[in-house]
């Protein structure tokens, strides 16, 4: 569940990114988030977790209110928001399992953590998330040996490794190949399907978008400019979302 | 606009030779001196061979104990002095304190050190930390400052504490190049450590002083060939290293 209530997002010097956005995702949604380039989606995603700092509006996701709370509550609240990137973001250096361990970060004694030391249980669930997207014969190898399309199943797994309740992905497709689009978004699917988990994913590609969706919304000039299930996406919703004005 | 920057330039450099003294004829005149000093270094007396390398041992020993430290200090400074990872208040005084400490010569702080704990290696050892420290944390924070962000966020993204976000998100980004620092330092601290023993900091820059003025050229030419040799082989062992960590 994630409750967005009048967000503005303005982001230095002085662009507005997102423009009063109200919006309330139930659990087990699958929203993808479409709208142009700079239309306001991946700031939109980045303020759910406050990597980006909301200017006004609140945000509360599975209960816990994220805008507002002191650092320690803003870190329960996102360890239980996963988050996929349009780069990756592994540490390259690393090894996949070390990656996908980092999404325990929230949940181990920090002193530890520090010392690069992880209870079993941990590196259990990590070498879990590891397998469910298919990867962990890979689990020793350098994160940078990996192909784009390995590299992005990694970090679906470290999100994985949250046990979050709501999984966000910025455009997880657009640096890989198309033929890999339908992998990565095929194991975001099954993870909405079989653990229930709510995502939103920005997209920019249509087609994409409308197979895997589960309600869309259409972002323009930082504003929700369509929200709907995706059989309701007409030619006119479109021209609405990506028109030229 | 830019012939009057060549004519200021120009002026500004005639000006340097004459106010230095520089002199080409002078050094023309004088040849025959370095010649003959030379020559008098001919043959290196080895009997001083034991004792200059003992100094040479000295001398790297203080290199590197000196240079271990310093890595190690440097640490939290090189943090609290990178823009993106501390906080404005503590970025801005940390980088002038780095500033103040890094103008000072490894030399000048062995006289500070050799006047407060008295002669041997050990102000050697406290004056290259002195430096090394600060000048290590400037390589460690623009390292630091240079890393790539996504990993930073993605950490971050977890709930990560900010130590945590360090430890997982920064530092295995920079801990290759942190390497590579220490041991382009420890080529230089190696250098410097040579010219320590003049101010009685140890090492065998001691001999080498010594022989000098006992006007003994064949045994301080032994000294000054230990010194070359030690240095080659510390320069060659250390980028062989630096070379396998990038």
């Amino acid at each position: 569940m994630i409750e967005v209530a009048g967000l503005r997002v303005v982001l230095p010097p002085a662009v507005l990114a997102v423009d009063g956005v109200d919006l309330v995702i139930r659990p087990g949604e699958f929203v993808v988030i479409l709208g142009r380039s700079g239309a306001g989606k991946t700031t939109f995603l980045r303020a759910i977790n406050r990597l980006v700092e909301p200017t006004a509006g609140s945000v509360r996701v599975a209960g816990r209110p994220v805008t507002g709370a002191d650092p320690a509550a803003l870190r329960a609240a996102r360890r239980q928001i996963g988050m996929v990137f349009q780069q990756f973001n592994l540490v390259r250096r690393a090894s996949v399992l070390d990656n996908v361990l980092a999404g325990r970060l929230g949940y181990v004694p920090t002193l530890s953590s520090l010392l690069g030391r992880f209870p079993t249980r941990d590196r259990d669930l990590a070498l879990d998330c590891l397998s469910q997207v298919g990867l962990s014969h890979l689990a020793i190898r350098r994160a940078d040996t990996l192909s784009g399309g390995e590299q992005q199943r990694v970090a679906i797994a470290r999100a994985l490794a949250q046990a979050p309740a709501v999984i966000l992905a910025d455009e997880p497709t657009a640096s890989l190949d198309p033929a890999l689009t339908t992998d990565i978004m095929g194991i975001l699917q099954s993870i909405n399907t079989e653990r229930g988990l709510t995502l939103v994913v920005s997209q920019h590609q249509l087609e994409t978008a409308l197979a895997y969706a589960s309600r869309i919304v259409g972002f323009r000039a930082g504003r929700v400019a369509f929200d709907g299930p995706p059989a309701a996406v007409t030619a006119a919703v479109v021209d609405a979302i990506y028109g030229a004005r | 606009m830019r012939r009057a920057t060549l004519f200021v330039g120009l002026v500004v450099f005639a000006w340097l030779l004459w106010d230095t003294g520089a002199d080409p004829t002078r050094l023309l005149r004088g040849a025959p001196w370095i010649l003959d000093f030379l020559r008098r270094m001919m043959p290196p007396d080895l009997a001083v061979l034991p004792a200059a390398l003992t100094g040479a041992v000295k001398t790297v020993e203080i290199a590197l104990l000196g240079t271990a430290v310093a890595a190690v200090l440097a640490l939290p400074l090189g943090f609290l002095s990178a823009r993106n990872v501390a906080p404005a208040p503590v970025f801005y005084p940390a980088r002038v304190v780095l500033n103040f400490f890094r103008s000072v010569d490894t030399l000048v702080y062995a006289l500070i050190f050799v006047a407060a704990v008295g002669l041997g290696p050990f102000p050697g050892v406290l004056a290259v930390i002195a430096y090394t420290t600060t000048s290590l944390a400037k390589l460690y924070s623009e390292a630091i400052e240079g890393i790539d962000p996504g990993p930073v966020d993605a950490v971050t993204a977890t709930g990560a504490t900010r130590l945590q976000v360090l430890r997982y998100g920064v530092l295995p980004q920079v801990l290759p190049l942190f390497l590579s620092y220490v041991l382009y330092r420890l080529e230089t601290n190696i250098r410097a450590a040579t010219v320590l023993g003049f101010v009685g900091a140890g090492g065998i820059g001691f001999y080498l002083q010594t022989y000098l003025r006992m006007i003994d050229y064949p045994a301080a030419s032994t000294a000054l060939l230990v010194t070359i040799v030690m240095v080659m082989v510390v320069d060659a062992l250390s980028s062989r290293l630096r070379a396998r960590l990038v």
